[in-house]
């Protein structure tokens, strides 16, 4: 009966319910598209930092998180750790690393550099760098190469195949130098990234740095981006004290806040929206009434329970919203499906590399765009129709069926 | 009030409840554009406000070629011609000259990069407000001694204390390795964490000395009256002098401008989502004002009502609506920013912090009223109810007076 009544209370005057209809199919496609962009831009710094510095894992000597020294170096050359990754099936691909600072000069110009050394073949496995060159080579069977960051390589001055210095601190205190070729150019997602890494073969890092075989890091991608935490636990617990695991939400947690903060965006981007809607939605369900004043009082004279006029409009509500939470997330959704190819930026590649977010932008859904719109539609359509439905189950019958 | 004015005005009234519905979702539309444009317009003012006056300057006067790439070949030397300028253009509150470049600081046996500032300890203070951020110790005094100030994080990280002394490796211009010993004597806390990170300063005299760079400059910083005078002081500066470039904060600040280009735009994709939702609650409202009507304004237009008045009528209705939803919502809006300006509010939790860390700017929200967000967002919510009303007037106004007259 409830039913009966809100259907027909929507049906009466279908240009009205179209109206209304349209506003909340409008507002949650817009909110879910702009939302699911915004969802894109933090998923897509993620994904920059893992495959250019963080990886999903990384192992180091105890302490090196907290203070990242040269001399903080993995027992055995990385050995132990090695070991303990090896073999398990979660784990995709690994590689070693040594990170160091430096100096790097051209016949033209000088420039401050973070030195990633790396282990060529591995390393394309876990990075974007060997897929982001723009100029030249990744490392082949040639020594003395580095590949450099194209921001790097724009204020050195320098091409493939010229000659730079690079100078660096090593383990004993000592500066000392070595003259390398630039082999190759990448341009990754993330500015500062471009704009420092200076690349290098890690057994020629090693004899500059005097590490003697030593390493600071192995990072590693797991098979199931989900299970990355409890892959981190069990290779804590198999290690032991003798090396410290952590995950990339270990190191770099203004990540994963940045991720929260979107999904706590989405919800007062929603309830923005949703309380304007309210508004419309209470309006429309008031003229229903008013206009139905008649029918109502007939009905409540026949003996339906104020309980269930009240019902009726809270149904007529939820029809309503749900109808164009519906619509509405179909029509984003199917947006967002159009826009797989990506949103190109590239007229701000500038600002959005300064994010380590790239130029294209693939709107991506989350579980809470989901649920962020799902419950606030709810809440709101009951709002709404509170005061409707309060005014409704208090008419009184003799006067109701008096009105015309 | 004309007549149709008079009609138009009572009938909005005839349904009060409604009308209030829609009144008060207009408010809250006019509130939340209001309050979100101040809050962004305020945030993106104090971030460029804090790049500007803790790096570039307003106006930056370089060699040429210094924007591509802000290495020591591109130089500048502080000519009489230049200094009488600045010091002769009234809309200049201070200039500071600079040397910009990188070094490798060891303390033992941890390094670290940084981008080194050679300042002049006394004019420093006049442009950027780098004297007044200092945490712990004392910034530079002026004579050049091998001071060193650092950012608090840097400091942080190679573990260096007041008072330590630590040693700097840089590349010279003539492309020698430099080293040179040098006494912490304070650190920095800066409203931009990655600065703070990242930033060394020691007097200019010592770092033209240590690069071995003579009198040559990397940049000279101009900090101005207000940033308007931008444009008129950069071409004067620069106007018939060979060898120097003069750029405006937003050319040495090119993804700061670009952020606030890309989150004005997200802001205002969801605000219009938002005033298009209160727009169909105005086309509801009014739309069922003159379907209940039909009857009566079947009558009128019997009566010799033209049908363009009938139109007219139906506008004006949808003004008034639209109108004091404006004018209810701009009262509440306006005392709240100016509140809210006065009182920036914290960002509270990490999420949000850390946000703002990772954009660079202080976990702060700042709110600025800017003349034209009230003016154009009340416009853009006025021209959208207008926009609304059209099919509702139209409606109205083409019905044929018999038919309507039959209807209920």
């Amino acid at each position: 009966m409830a039913w009966r009544l809100a259907w027909r209370g929507l049906y009466r005057n279908r240009r009205r319910t179209f109206v209304v209809l349209a506003a909340v199919t409008v507002g949650i496609a817009g909110c879910s598209l702009a939302i699911a962009t915004n969802s894109g831009m933090a998923v897509q710094m993620v994904k920059t930092a893992i495959a250019t510095e963080l990886g999903h894992v990384q192992i180091h000597a105890p302490g090196f998180d907290a203070e990242p020294q040269l001399r903080l170096l993995l027992e055995d050359g990385g050995a132990v750790a090695a070991q303990a990754v090896e073999g398990r099936a979660e784990v995709r691909a690994w590689a070693l690393r040594v990170r160091g600072q430096g100096l790097m000069n051209s016949p033209r110009a000088s420039v401050g550099i973070r030195v990633v050394a790396i282990q060529p073949d591995a390393e394309a496995q876990i990075s974007s760098f060997a897929s982001s060159m723009t100029d030249g080579e990744w490392f082949g069977s040639q020594s003395s190469r580095v590949v450099i960051g194209n921001g790097v390589a724009r204020r050195l001055r320098a091409d493939p195949g010229d000659k730079v210095v690079l100078s660096v601190q090593d383990l004993a205190g000592d500066l000392t130098g070595q003259a390398f070729r630039i082999g190759g150019v990448f341009r990754t997602s993330s500015k500062a990234v471009n704009d420092t890494t200076v690349l290098v073969r890690l057994d020629e890092a090693q004899r500059l740095f005097g590490l003697a075989g030593g390493v600071s890091e192995l990072i590693l991608v797991a098979e199931d981006f989900q299970a990355v935490d409890s892959l981190a636990e069990v290779l804590a617990v198999s290690l032991g004290e003798t090396a410290e695991v952590r995950s990339w939400k270990q190191l770099q947690p203004l990540l994963v806040y940045m991720v929260d903060a979107m999904d706590q965006m989405a919800w007062v981007m929603y309830a923005g929206v949703f309380i304007a809607m309210g508004f419309g939605i209470a309006n429309v369900l008031l003229m229903s009434i008013s206009e139905r004043t008649r029918e109502i009082g007939v009905m409540m004279a026949m003996g339906m329970k104020p309980r269930r006029v009240v019902l009726s409009i809270v149904l007529e509500s939820m029809i309503v919203t749900g109808l164009g939470l519906a619509l509405g997330l179909a029509l984003g959704f199917f947006c967002v499906w159009l826009l797989q190819g990506g949103i190109d930026l590239s007229l701000w590649a500038d600002g959005l590399e300064n994010l380590g977010v790239g130029a294209v932008i693939v709107p991506v859904i989350r579980l809470n765009d989901v649920v962020a719109p799902v419950v606030l539609a709810s809440v709101a359509a009951l709002l709404a129709s509170t005061w409707p439905a309060v005014r409704a189950a208090g008419l009184r019958p003799g006067e109701a069926l008096r009105r015309v | 009030m004309s007549l149709e004015q008079r009609l138009a005005w009572r009938n909005v009234w005839r349904n009060r409840r409604r009308t209030g519905l829609c009144v008060a979702a207009t408010v809250f539309a006019v509130f939340l554009v209001v309050l979100s444009v101040a809050m962004a317009d305020g945030t993106h003012e104090k971030m460029i406000e804090d790049g500007v006056r803790m790096q570039s300057g307003h106006v930056t006067v370089t060699g040429v070629g210094y924007l591509d790439d802000r290495t020591l070949e591109r130089f500048v030397v502080l000519s009489p011609e230049l200094e009488s300028r600045l010091d002769d253009e009234p809309s200049v509150l201070g200039w500071t000259p600079r040397l910009a470049s990188f070094a490798l600081l060891s303390e033992d046996t941890s390094s670290q990069g940084c981008a080194i500032l050679g300042v002049d300890p006394e004019t420093e203070g006049r442009v950027s407000t780098l004297p007044e951020r200092v945490a712990e110790g004392r910034f530079l005094a002026p004579g050049g001694s091998r001071e060193l100030v650092l950012g608090a994080r840097l400091a942080d990280s190679l573990g260096a204390q007041i008072g330590d002394e630590i040693l700097v490796y840089g590349v010279a211009y003539s492309l020698e390795m430099a080293y040179e010993l040098y006494t912490l004597v304070g650190t920095l806390k800066l409203p931009n964490p990655g600065l703070e990170r990242n930033l060394a300063l020691i007097d200019l005299a010592d770092a033209q000395e240590f690069y071995v760079y003579g009198d040559r400059l990397s940049e000279i910083a101009v900090r101005l009256e207000s940033a308007r005078d931008v444009v008129a002081v950069r071409e004067l500066l620069g106007a018939g002098l060979s060898g120097i470039e003069v750029h405006s904060w937003d050319q040495l600040m090119p993804e700061l401008e670009q952020f606030v280009v890309l989150d004005d735009a997200g802001m205002y994709v969801v605000l219009m989502i938002l005033v298009v939702v209160v727009g169909f609650g105005i086309l509801n409202t009014i739309l069922m004002a003159v379907l209940e009507r039909t009857r009566e304004l079947g009558m009128m237009m019997a009566l010799g009502l033209r049908p363009a008045a009938v139109f007219r009528v139906v506008y004006w209705e949808s003004i008034f609506v639209a109108g004091v939803g404006l004018v209810v919502g701009l009262a509440l809006a306006i005392p709240a920013v100016v509140y809210f300006v006065a009182n920036p509010i914290p960002l509270a939790g990490e999420s949000m912090s850390g946000m703002a860390e990772l954009v660079g700017m202080e976990p702060l929200v700042t709110f600025e009223l800017a003349p034209l967000n009230p003016v154009v967002s009340a416009g853009t919510i006025f021209a959208v109810g207008l926009l609304a009303a059209f099919y509702p007037a139209l409606r109205a106004s083409r019905g044929r007076p018999v038919d309507a007259l039959r209807s209920l």
